[in-house]
């Protein structure tokens, strides 16, 4: 048999991990030509509560995909006011990966994105609104019904409240009726909205019973 | 008899939610064994009905009882040549792949986590043995790990009982195995084939060794996970591959949903992942 064991003691020449690990190294790392060895230098970041700054820096001109996720879940795992304000400005990138990266990750931190949302949700761009409904999609907390009716009860835009209205047919119950039924004589003349809330209000009501 | 009852409404609102969730998708025909598992939880978590278990599901910041719900309606059980497809894409596709790109003599590395009973990384070794011509010329590190110690040192022992064997052929059971105790015990060659180890791969120490894999099995463990420490097992996996490598998920399990660091590669025997072999 060609079969061989690994020798739990082996070298492992191949690992980009090269230079001392501290702080300043890895600052310098993170500007490596190299992208592993920016991935790894993010990577050991990760573990200092200090780096959501440089980290953040990095982020706004990477250009390798490896390396932006790395410093994207590096940031959620930081979880600071920079690291999330890191995330959030990725909301307003134009490049969809990145944005929707970034809603994948916000998504599944409540605590940290709780003191943030209603600034999000009432930010001067619908887009970012609408990005903003999408994190409470999966966001586990307690607030998210709530959040919803406040979007379909006050937002001007139509998309942003279509978004919400779609969350709320799964999520909503009977307290979101009301504003449900307002909704709909805000924008009577938005077929999709009367439909999605006829819809939502029959889901609430046959869940309901 | 339970007086919960699970509706059609409440059975879309949740399929459509743990899809989203897990990427497991329950056809109607499986709305009994759904709708069972549900009213087992509502009553274990003292929910009013379905509703206030839905809630729960989607709100708890702890992700607890997802997490239950997972355990639930997922079936945890292993035996040889589970999923053989993938076995069958290993030795037909991703191996030839693989050595036609390797630029020296060293040895393909294949990792198989987590090894549970063993079953998987000896299968893969069987199956080497007699569906790849490529074992005559190349060396082949086979790794397994588990983080149960106890279930490490099961899986090093090589016993098995008569339905973890179900799939194998007379033949292959009468050439690797010894039948013992009602059971069968695997041959003394396989046992020293697989280097077992206890690692928790959310643990960067235990898994830093882990470097230049060539194929990673990864099947069916993800899904026990939430979305954060699935996406960094996908990073940890990711460092620990070579370029070009490959890494089988269950089949209920998709990386595009964990993360974008790994290309789809469709083979005529299965859809498997691919780290890149340029920077993304």
């Amino acid at each position: 048999m060609a079969f061989i064991k690994k020798q739990t003691s082996q070298v492992i020449n191949e690992d980009e991990r090269k230079t001392p690990r501290d702080f300043n190294g890895l600052c310098v790392e993170l500007n490596h030509e190299d992208s592993k060895v920016r991935r790894w230098a993010v990577r050991d970041l990760a573990e200092q509560l200090n780096a959501s700054s440089v980290l953040v820096t990095r982020l706004e001109h990477e250009d390798d995909a490896s390396v932006r996720t790395a410093i994207l879940n590096a940031l959620a795992k930081l979880g600071d006011t920079i690291a999330m304000n890191g995330l959030v400005a990725c909301l307003r990138s134009e490049e969809a990966a990145l944005r929707n990266e970034a809603i994948e990750i916000l998504k599944e931190l409540p605590y940290e994105v709780e003191p943030i949302i209603d600034g999000l949700l009432t930010d001067a761009d619908s887009d970012v609104r609408i990005f903003a409904v999408n994190i409470l999609e999966s966001l586990r907390h307690q607030h998210v019904e709530q959040w919803l009716i406040g979007v379909i009860e006050k937002d001007p835009h139509v998309n942003v409240c279509s978004t919400a209205l779609d969350l709320l047919s799964e999520v909503g119950s009977e307290l979101a009726i009301p504003a449900i039924e307002k909704l709909k004589a805000r924008f009577p003349d938005e077929p999709y909205v009367c439909f999605s809330a006829d819809l939502a209000l029959k889901r609430i009501e046959e869940g309901s019973r | 008899m339970s007086s919960i009852i699970i509706s059609e409404n409440d059975f879309l609102k949740f399929k459509e939610y743990f899809y989203r969730k897990t990427g497991m998708l329950f056809e109607d025909s499986k709305r009994y064994f759904v709708d069972k598992r549900l009213i087992e939880r509502i009553e274990a978590t003292e929910s009013d009905n379905f509703r206030s278990y839905f809630n729960t599901l989607r709100f708890e910041a702890s992700g607890d009882e997802l997490q239950q719900l997972v355990n639930a309606m997922t079936v945890n059980e292993t035996y040889f040549f589970r999923e053989e497809y993938q076995f069958k894409c290993l030795v037909n596709s991703m191996l030839d792949e693989i050595t036609h790109k390797k630029k020296d003599n060293s040895p393909i590395r294949i990792w198989s986590v987590p090894s549970a009973s063993g079953e998987e990384p000896y299968s893969i070794a069987i199956y080497l043995l007699e569906h790849w011509s490529g074992i005559d010329k190349w060396d082949v590190e086979i790794m397994s790990s588990d983080i149960d110690t106890k279930i490490v040192a099961q899986a090093k022992r090589g016993h098995y009982s008569p339905r973890s064997v179900m799939n194998l052929s007379k033949p292959i059971l009468d050439k690797y195995f010894i039948p013992q105790g009602g059971g069968y015990q695997i041959c003394e060659d396989l046992r020293q084939a697989v280097e077992f180890s206890r690692v928790n791969i959310m643990e960067p120490a235990d898994v830093r060794t882990f470097r230049n894999i060539d194929v990673i099995f990864c099947r069916n463990l993800l899904i026990y996970f939430d979305d954060t420490s699935r996406r960094q097992a996908a990073e940890m996996f990711f460092d620990s591959m070579k370029a070009g490598g490959f890494i089988c998920l269950g089949h209920s399990e998709s990386m595009s949903r964990i993360s974008s660091l790994f290309r789809v590669r469709k083979f005529p025997e299965a859809i498997v992942y691919q780290k890149p072999l340029e920077a993304l």
